[in-house]
């Protein structure tokens, strides 16, 4: 008898009763994996980290030189460069609020942050935990010549693949310019993104091998970057022959392709990361500009401005 | 590998009229091809991951247990060496810290020196990753740095 008072998550059909179900519907929100309740594939069921599982790819199968490098010399050096005493947080260009002189601005999403779209991050100040990382590296190939002959982005794809020893994924084309006669879908290059040991042997060949080869190189330029720590720069066609892959096996490569390779580093401000990549390397020409903001972002003391306006007064006192 | 043949339609040569009344899909040669079309073909499979995969490692029960053990420890040892490191790194970010703060006090004209920023500032061109071997010249006697203009 007692049975059928018993009431099942989330339904009051049972009870025969008018009103709604005090108990959450949980079991809508909850996401449940299927194939971890069916006993037919125990194979599946195992993380791709365990051994036994047909996932499972052997990570850390060698020492990582650049990785040492960086946790033996620079990272302390950097916390010992980067460190300003009463350092502030430098508020990022936020989205503003209306100003609801209109009714209509209630609910409304806020406005765009001033001279820009999207509103840029906070620089915080540099403690022990927040020292610049090299994160990963990114390869883009894109060539001009693949809409007119789709083999060269095969070609390029393959180029990368015997620089890098990772697989690439190819780009396609975007956008429509019949001047061109570029058309969205076709297949234009590859890009690759490196991290880990594989991001660190390309590293150690760029820095070691090509670009002390490279006879016009004189460094990366200190006017690029993205103003959030990715520095960016591009290698030409006849600078790829330099790759030892490419040439030790000149034959097959009668054509190489440019690319642009972007360094992404966990810094705050390009001026941090070209601080960290000179010390994995990497030469820097040219004349460095830094946000004005990011120079004065010390906390002012109250003994300063004190001192400040009694300067102010003699002055006045002298006049 | 399907984009490649879509896009490679023009480069490959549309096989004769007795190889299309055949139809022999599986012993498709490839002496026919042009040889740029063949060179885009073995682009294309030295790409494609097929075969590549290797072969999953059966363990027994005796080894799952050994190769787990021994992978727990190599961790735990990671991350004690991380954790060092970042104490290491707390400790020497609180002594800069204090030190900062009683320079303060002593004399604030060298504080003010001492706390510029200090943006443009690069590792030496010279400095190297170590390997693991060192290199056939230890030392350059001779080397005068650059001077800066």
């Amino acid at each position: 008898m007692s049975l059928a008072f018993i009431r099942p998550f989330s339904s009051s059909v049972i009870a025969q009763k008018v009103g709604c179900a005090m108990v959450k519907p949980v079991h809508h929100t909850i996401k449940i994996e299927k194939r971890l309740l069916s006993p037919r594939f125990p194979d599946l069921k195992l993380d791709p980290s365990d051994i036994r599982s047909p996932k499972f790819r052997p990570r850390l199968t060698q020492q990582d030189r650049v990785l040492d490098h960086y946790y033996n010399t620079l990272e302390s050096d950097l916390l010992l460069i980067q460190y300003r005493h009463d350092q502030i947080d430098v508020e990022g260009n936020k989205r503003r609020k209306w100003d609801m002189s209109s009714p209509y601005h209630l609910n409304r999403p806020l406005r765009k942050p001033r001279g820009q779209i999207v509103p840029s991050p906070t620089i915080k100040t540099r403690t022990w935990k927040n020292i610049p990382r090299l994160e990963n590296i990114t390869i883009n190939c894109f060539v001009k010549e693949a809409k007119i002959k789709p083999e060269l982005a095969i070609a390029a794809t393959l180029q990368l693949q015997q620089i890098t020893g990772c697989k690439p994924s190819p780009v396609y084309a975007k956008a429509n310019v019949p001047t061109w006669k570029l058309r969205p879908g076709m297949r234009m290059g590859a890009r690759v993104s490196l991290s880990g040991s594989d991001a660190s042997q390309f590293l150690t060949t760029l820095t070691e091998i090509v670009l002390p080869r490279i006879r016009e190189f004189r460094g990366i330029s200190n006017r690029s970057g993205d103003r959030y720590g990715n520095i960016a720069f591009g290698l030409r066609p006849e600078d790829i022959k330099v790759f030892p892959e490419i040439e030790n096996n000149q034959d097959s490569w009668p054509k190489t392709f440019g690319m642009d390779i972007t360094l992404h580093t966990s810094a705050q401000t390009d001026a941090d990361a070209r601080i960290l990549l000179s010390g994995l390397g990497f030469p820097f020409t040219g004349g460095e500009r830094v946000p004005k903001t990011l120079l004065n972002d010390l906390k002012i003391e109250d003994e300063n401005v004190n001192d400040v306006v009694t300067k102010n007064s003699e002055t006045r006192a002298e006049a | 590998m399907l984009f490649g043949i879509k896009n490679l339609r023009g480069v490959i040569p549309r096989s004769n009229s007795v190889c299309r009344i055949q139809q022999c899909r599986l012993k498709r040669s490839k002496a026919g091809l042009s040889p740029e079309a063949q060179k885009v073909v073995s682009q294309l499979s030295v790409l494609s991951a097929g075969r590549k995969m290797p072969r999953l490692i059966k363990l027994c029960n005796e080894d799952y247990v050994k190769h787990r053990t021994i992978m727990k420890a190599w961790s735990l040892e990671r991350k004690n060496k991380i954790e060092q490191q970042k104490i290491t790194l707390k400790k020497q970010y609180e002594s800069m810290k204090k030190a900062s703060e009683d320079l303060k006090f002593a004399s604030p004209k060298l504080f003010t020196i001492a706390n510029e920023h200090e943006y443009g500032k690069r590792f030496p061109l010279e400095i190297r990753i170590p390997t693991d071997y060192p290199p056939r010249q230890l030392w350059y006697y001779n080397y005068v740095p650059r001077q800066k203009k």
